[in-house]
């Protein structure tokens, strides 16, 4: 990776794409098809009903989806999820972890996200991140941006692999 | 190993010749190659998909809002997740 992103930014970004195809795997699997679908393979939490630990972490996700999507409630995703405390805290901390700012900033990660459920055909979290980002201003334009660069690198991937290209781009000295 | 020969970029004529410069000034640039890249190389057997993919690259990586790190870290991404090893 050139532009002057270091070891740790290249480290973040793996996480980045990893943590999303994860999520879009787990979405997927619960049938969840839409943000505004309260449909699932599984009922949702009551978040008023949720005993703690898992009350105060949802309670904590709605803070959050209030700041970063403007709506004061948790997820599908993540009240699905909460029927398994240790599954819902140790995701959830790791969402934290990978998504907040660091060697890169908060919002290209989350764009970086957003083109990655665009190329593995991920419905909710294409939702979920676009949601996101248009609460933190991003436009239609933006978006369409993002699809561009996954469009046309769909084109190369695609060439390369049929082709069984060997790489001739090289890390710096 | 590639399926394909690889067209030599000394041997490009006509407008084959005019986007492999291209390519390369925008490659020397961006990651500091000194020849033009085999996926580059290998589309030059069909100038038209070159052309076409070419002129793909120069809207959707070369112009926009983005810096052309954003853009690189969701390329970058999405090769990763199409476990693309190019």
């Amino acid at each position: 990776m050139r532009l002057g992103v270091d070891a740790v930014g290249v480290t973040e970004l793996m996480g980045v794409t990893e943590h999303t195809r994860a999520l879009a795997t787990a979405a997927a699997g619960l049938l969840l098809d839409s943000l505004e679908s309260e449909r699932a393979l599984v009922a949702p939490l009551d978040p008023d009903k949720a005993e703690d630990p898992v009350g105060a972490l949802l309670d904590e996700i709605a803070v959050w989806a209030e700041a970063a999507m403007g709506r004061r409630v948790a997820p599908m995703l993540w009240r699905v999820l909460a029927h398994n405390p240790h599954y819902i805290e140790a995701t959830w901390r790791k969402d934290r972890a990978l998504m907040s700012d660091g060697a890169l900033s908060a919002r290209d990660k989350r764009r970086t996200a957003l083109g990655v459920a665009m190329a593995v055909r991920g419905r909710y979290l294409i939702e979920y991140t676009a949601a996101i980002l248009r609460h933190a201003g991003d436009t239609d334009r933006d978006l369409i941006e993002i699809l561009g660069v996954v469009d046309h690198y769909t084109t190369l991937n695609t060439l390369s692999e049929g082709m069984q290209i060997e790489s001739d781009i090289r890390p710096p000295a | 190993m590639t399926t394909i020969r690889m067209v030599d970029p000394a041997a490009a004529t006509g407008p084959t010749k005019e986007i492999f410069d291209a390519v390369l000034r925008r490659e020397t640039g961006v990651f500091g190659a000194t020849s033009v890249s085999n996926i580059w190389r290998c589309m030059g057997h069909s100038p038209a998909l070159l052309e076409a993919n070419w002129n793909r690259s120069r809207a959707l990586m070369q112009r926009g809002r983005f810096s052309p790190l954003q853009r690189e870290l969701i390329a970058t991404a999405v090769s990763i997740g199409n476990a693309c090893t190019y």
